[in-house]
């Protein structure tokens, strides 16, 4: 708008300091990062407060409520305020505020959220499968070297790869 | 001395403070990076953009070769991190549905966060769909929960996996990036037609290249293992080993050792309190109390090529160390049988046969015996030079302990 977005940052640069963020993580908690955590918080709390009774027969829920302060005072939560602090700050300092759809140039709007949608309803499924996102699982498993870290890395964008050409007019010409 | 957490350095509220904090580092390089546009995430599929395994790749091996480090430092306790476990089924089928999310959302959780707090609305949609993700496994969850808690392999390092050195991983690793990031500038060079004045004016990366290098292999070439538990032995061999008391050294082989000192040296490590070192201990004795068996300094000694063998008064705290150490990745130590008590009775105090039809008898008789004279006479020099000042004096030896050290 009235001001230029400034460059990205070298990404070299940026991956080391993501480095970093992570080492202190661990070094802190002995967890690493994640992202898809905080979401699941949201998604029992608000089960747990509509409906009650079904949180009571499903393990998957119920885990949450047993022990513990609940679903919200949770460190990834926190750490997802954090997140979106963070980018927000960063953001605003690069002058890139401001609503906007990302999109490829061969498709609306409208088809573009239509994706968009399904795709975090996938990743928002996938995740719980992987125990973690991109950050949770893969990232964070990657840098402690579990297996589990480096077969969900190469699963999620071997998968990509493979589907990328069947979805190519999203994102190409 | 880290994780601080998890060993109680930092009060539970403070925690989530801090979680805040990390969080802000986390957001705030996810967005500088890029990773706040669908358009340049996507582009790691494409060709057109590989900012995305740029960034990833760089991060997992900084913080990677970082633990390493502070673990072999002992600034971070890896037995105290988490390993994400691993459920095989469960991984490849989560890897290959967020993979399925990520080429038609172009978002991955984190990145959506970062994006939509700039106001992109395509990721506030994307948060919008994980939502309605999630609450499908949540209503669904007794239809998944045998996949999802399936084959599990338990919390195992991708070395272990494949059969190789976790510093040889390691800097397998760093080669396997730095390739990836050279073959993908050229594929990203050509798929955008890159000018070669735009390729020139490209910052050099051969300083970073050559310190990820030096630290793969430095990785490789220290000396020894960081004291976690990386290889550790299972319990069932350890219980095996010790209920088949194999792990014990016998007496006459270490007197024999004591005698013949060059011939077959043995490393005599005295496991009991400095006290009782200090009032009597075996000729050449190092003492390493058991609380310390796993200290850092101790470690070369432990891992020497020749024969060690803990002690104690009887078996009982010699074989504590021993289970210590062994579960820690320090193997083939020995335990001596019987420890102090038993080296004493079967020495001292015991009559040698020194003559008799069956001459396996007769031999170890008079060995013993000829061990008993050569320590009366006051032969047993100490050959080790940090040793303080191992003497053996037979009467100052108390009853053992019932139940043990």
């Amino acid at each position: 708008m009235n001001k230029v977005q400034k460059p990205y940052m070298n990404p070299y640069l940026a991956g080391f300091l993501l480095g970093l963020v992570l080492l202190s993580a661990f070094f802190v908690t002995g967890r690493g990062l994640g992202a898809s955590g905080a979401v699941k918080s949201v998604v029992i709390t608000t089960v747990g407060a509509v409906a009650p009774e079904s949180v009571a027969n499903n393990a998957f829920y119920a885990e949450y409520f047993s022990e513990g302060p609940g679903p919200m005072k949770n460190w990834l939560v926190y750490l997802t305020l954090g997140v979106l602090a963070g980018a927000f700050f960063s953001g605003a300092m690069s002058n890139r505020l401001g609503f906007k759809i990302d999109k490829g140039p061969r498709i609306s709007s409208r088809s573009r959220l239509l994706f968009a949608a399904a795709g975090g309803l996938l990743f928002g499924l996938g995740a719980q499968f992987g125990r973690g996102c991109t950050s949770g699982a893969a990232l964070t498993g990657m840098a402690v070297l579990s297996t589990a870290g480096f077969l969900t890395m190469m699963v999620i964008f071997g998968t990509g790869y493979v589907l990328a050409y069947f979805f190519r007019k999203l994102w190409i010409k | 001395m880290g994780p601080l957490i998890p060993q109680g350095f930092v009060n539970a509220d403070l925690n989530l403070f801090f979680a805040f904090i990390i969080g802000l580092g986390f957001g705030y390089v996810l967005e500088q990076a890029g990773f706040s546009s669908s358009r340049k995430l996507a582009g790691v599929f494409y060709g057109y953009d590989f900012v995305v395994l740029r960034v990833f790749f760089t991060a997992a091996i900084t913080a990677m070769t970082g633990l390493l480090f502070f673990g072999y430092l002992g600034w971070i306790d890896w037995d105290l991190l988490y390993i994400n476990p691993t459920f095989l089924w469960s991984a490849i089928i989560g890897g290959a549905i967020m993979g399925f999310g990520f080429i038609l959302g172009g978002f991955c959780p984190g990145t959506s966060l970062t994006a939509a707090v700039i106001g992109k609305i395509d990721a506030m949609v994307f948060i919008g769909g994980m939502f309605i993700g999630i609450f499908i496994f949540g209503e669904f969850y007794d239809t998944f929960q045998p996949i999802y808690t399936g084959a599990f392999l338990g919390n195992v390092f991708i070395f272990d996996t494949l059969g190789i050195s976790r510093d040889g991983f390691a800097m397998l690793l760093i080669v396997v990036a730095l390739a990836a990031f050279i073959i993908t500038q050229r594929i990203e060079d050509k798929v955008n037609k890159t000018s070669d004045l735009e390729k020139d004016a490209r910052p050099s990366y051969w300083i970073p290249s050559a310190v990820l290098i030096a630290g793969g292999l430095l990785l490789l070439l220290l000396p020894s293992q960081p004291r976690t538990n990386w290889h550790e032995v299972s319990p069932d061999k350890i219980l095996t080993t010790v209920s088949n008391q194999h792990h014990l050294t016998g007496i006459d082989e270490v007197t024999y050792s004591l005698i013949n000192g060059k011939d077959r040296p043995v490393v005599l490590v005295d496991v009991r309190s400095a006290e009782d070192y200090a009032r009597f201990s075996l000729p050449g004795a190092i003492n390493i109390p058991l609380g310390q068996i796993l200290d850092h300094r101790y470690e070369n000694l432990l891992r020497s090529d020749q024969k060690v063998v803990l002690y104690s008064n009887s078996n009982t705290l010699a074989t504590e160390a021993w289970i210590i150490a062994t579960r820690a990745g320090i193997e083939n130590l020995t335990v001596l049988a019987g420890g102090l008590n038993g080296f004493v009775q079967t020495i001292f105090q015991e009559e040698h046969i020194t003559d008799s039809y069956n001459l396996n008898v007769e031999h170890q008789g008079r060995f013993r015996e000829k061990a008993k004279n050569y320590f009366l006479s006051g032969k047993a020099v100490p050959e080790k030079e940090s040793v303080g000042t191992p003497v053996i004096k037979l009467i100052e030896i108390e009853k053992p302990v019932q139940g043990g050290c």
